[in-house]
């Protein structure tokens, strides 16, 4: 049995609870977050034990794994906390803010002698990993070409507005693309260059970014993320890999096999699901992955390298969105 | 540690079998004792694929101490072998359709009550993640009642012994009727009372209904269509199609079974496909399959689920040769 603590229970860290409970070899021994409102609406079970500070938490509990479920400006700290005290740690994405936070933590990973990922979960959704495999299996000749969206709402409520505060979110950039660079990276090569197109908080709750990458292997690519949809607007994600033999395409709305509508108090009320059940669910499956790491030491699907690296691209992204200039990595 | 299941599988026939054997040896505690098949080539070949032993003969493959059988053979020996596995006391899985007649599906729903087996029919959209989740929304009261139905399980034309009613029972209809048949009676929880269907070889002249609209109306007031054609070209995207747009008294729910698809414009083959890339419910039948193995308990898609929705196929094919809307009879199916 792998013992669980989780600390930040905003939307990542409810998601990531409903992850637990669907995985029987863990135990969720203790949640952490300042609002006791919060841990009280978790899906978790009664025996879980609730902490409005994290020292108590530590002092108190013993556990594997801590999951740090935290805002971004926030990963650093309780992650390295939590390696300190020799606890594996999970981590949400982005792994940091800069690339010498992220380069500290995996450090300190080591030092400690901790396993240590991070949840850039895109590598476990079934359509992209499909698409990766495609790739892998041949099917497609050489990728050439790659078209990635992810466009969605300003993100409209957030514990003391931090994805408002770029110094604190990274903006779109770091929030939003970085699912798909980090789908890009780890599937079709790393990057050399980079130039990208941004609002970079201009607008307020409203920002756009249209990124292209080169990649060392010639392959370009356009990833593009938005926060400038009107509030209520379907999330909606998009890829097409164009190769020498095939191309490939996903859409998240086409591609949806439920459209729900209804109307409910004087409104029209739309919905395109896509389930994906049990411990296929990637937000399960990256968890999973991790605890089996743990027990079995089976290898990690994302280090720490892994997510620095991504981060080191999107970072280069968002310099070159605000210079102007393209950015050589 | 649970009780290790035993499996024979009767026949590579339905080509279903392949996917049913590859989802079983992905299950803890599952032994594949071995596969039973008239054709040597095809049985040997499977055999040697599987690492697991041949039978020429299915009675001898039900002497060994299997548990259960996954029977996929033409749909004329569905009743034959699944009353065979029946008196030899091993729980069974049988493809659909359930069986080619009323009487012979009576038959088998007998023979498994009175050797105190389960017989479970071979409905994977019961398992598909999509429809699981369609029906959690309907029993949630998210679109109210059910108003009416509009299906569609629309494939390509197969081959061989599915094409010669001989063997087969009938053509679309037959194979296909069945699956939304069986949904749209769980969805609704509500019985059919009559049927209504125009079907005729219309498209790829093979002398077998490759085109077909059943109309059906149920005991709750809703009425239903299935599309139960065999009409697709063979460069179309994708080969199953199992599609539902539900119409409720509060909202509606349109839903596409196999939408969950990466498509894939191939230069080399000169085609494009549709890859389903998540689990499609075959997966899902299986583990139901081997639970019932192990606990002998009732299956979700039970024997007399599999009779009900043959009700239906039975009446279209009467109502398509008579142009009128026939009732339906309803099968003995006490268990």
């Amino acid at each position: 049995m792998v013992k669980i603590a989780l600390v930040g229970c905003g939307t990542m860290g409810r998601v990531h609870c409903g992850g637990y409970a669907k995985i029987p070899s863990v135990q969720l021994v203790a949640v952490c977050d300042l609002s006791e409102e919060k841990m009280s609406a978790l899906p978790i079970p009664a025996q879980t034990r609730h902490y409005q500070s994290f020292d108590e938490m530590m002092e108190q509990e013993e556990f594997d794994i801590l999951d740090v479920c935290l805002p971004t400006y926030l990963h650093k700290e309780y992650a390295m906390r939590g390696m300190r005290a020799k606890k594996h740690v999970f981590c949400e994405k982005p792994i940091a803010l800069t690339n010498e936070d992220a380069q500290e933590m995996i450090a300190c990973a080591k030092e400690n002698n901790v396993k240590f990922s991070v949840g850039q979960v895109l590598r476990l959704f079934p359509m992209y990993a499909n698409a990766a495999q495609q790739v892998k299996d041949g099917r497609l000749g050489i990728p050439k070409l790659i078209r990635t969206t992810r466009n969605q709402a300003f993100p409209p409520w957030s514990w003391e507005g931090w994805y408002q505060d770029y110094k604190k979110s990274g903006g779109p950039i770091v929030d939003l693309a970085i699912h798909d660079i980090d789908w890009i990276i780890g599937n079709f090569g790393k990057v050399e260059r980079v130039y990208a197109k941004a609002f970079c908080g201009k607008v307020e709750k409203q920002d756009h970014c249209m990124i292209t990458l080169r990649l060392v292997n010639g392959a370009i690519a356009h990833v593009e993320a938005s926060w400038a949809y009107p509030q209520g607007s379907v999330f909606r994600t998009t890829f097409e890999i164009i190769g020498t033999d095939a191309q490939i395409e996903y859409d998240s709305v086409a591609n949806a096999p439920i459209h729900y509508q209804t109307f409910e108090d004087g409104a029209h009320r739309d919905a395109y699901l896509s389930p994906v059940l049990g411990t296929l669910e990637p937000y399960c499956a990256e968890l999973l992955a991790f605890v089996q790491s743990v027990e079995n030491g089976t290898p990690l699907i994302v280090t720490g390298e892994d997510a620095a690296e991504t981060l080191r691209v999107a970072l280069a992204a968002l310099e070159s969105a605000q210079t102007g200039e393209p950015v050589e990595l | 540690m649970e009780k290790k299941v035993k499996i024979g599988v009767i026949s590579f026939e339905h080509m279903h079998a392949l996917s049913y054997t590859r989802e079983l040896l992905k299950l803890p505690n599952v032994e594949l004792v071995g596969i039973a098949d008239t054709d040597e080539f095809r049985g040997t070949r499977m055999a040697f694929q599987f690492g697991t032993k041949y039978y020429p003969d299915y009675h001898d493959l039900l002497e060994t101490d299997i548990d259960g059988v996954i029977i996929c053979t033409c749909n004329r020996l569905h009743c034959e072998v699944s009353v065979a596995a029946a008196q030899h006391k091993k729980h069974i899985l049988v493809e659909k359709p359930f069986a080619m007649t009323a009487p012979q599906a009576e038959e088998m729903l007998r023979a498994a009550k009175e050797n105190g087996v389960q017989i479970m029919n071979a409905f994977p959209m019961r398992f598909n993640p999509n429809v699981i989740e369609a029906k959690q929304m309907v029993d949630e009261g998210k679109i109210g009642d059910i108003l009416c139905i509009t299906g569609i399980n629309h494939g390509k034309i197969p081959s061989g012994w599915f094409i010669d009613p001989s063997q087969s029972g009938g053509g679309g209809v037959m194979d296909h009727t069945v699956h939304l048949a069986d949904l749209m009676r769980w969805f609704t929880g509500s019985e059919y009372t009559d049927v209504y269907c125009e079907s005729g070889s219309l498209i790829h002249n093979q002398h077998i209904d490759d085109c077909g609209i059943v109309t059906a109306d149920m005991e709750s007031g809703a009425f239903v269509t299935i599309d139960c054609s065999w009409a697709h070209h063979k460069n179309y995207p994708i080969w199953p199609q199992v599609d539902m747009e539900i119409i409720g008294t509060k909202g509606t729910i349109d839903l596409h079974a196999f939408g969950q698809v990466n498509r894939i414009y191939d230069l080399k083959g000169n085609l494009v496909e549709d890859v389903v890339w998540n689990e499609d419910g075959d997966a899902g039948l299986v583990r139901e399959f081997v639970s019932v193995c192990r606990t002998g308990q009732k299956p979700n898609a039970s024997g007399a689920d599999g009779a009900r929705a043959l009700e239906v196929a039975v009446a279209a094919y009467k109502s398509t040769a008579s142009h009128k809307k026939i009732a339906v009879e309803h099968l003995n199916t006490q268990e």
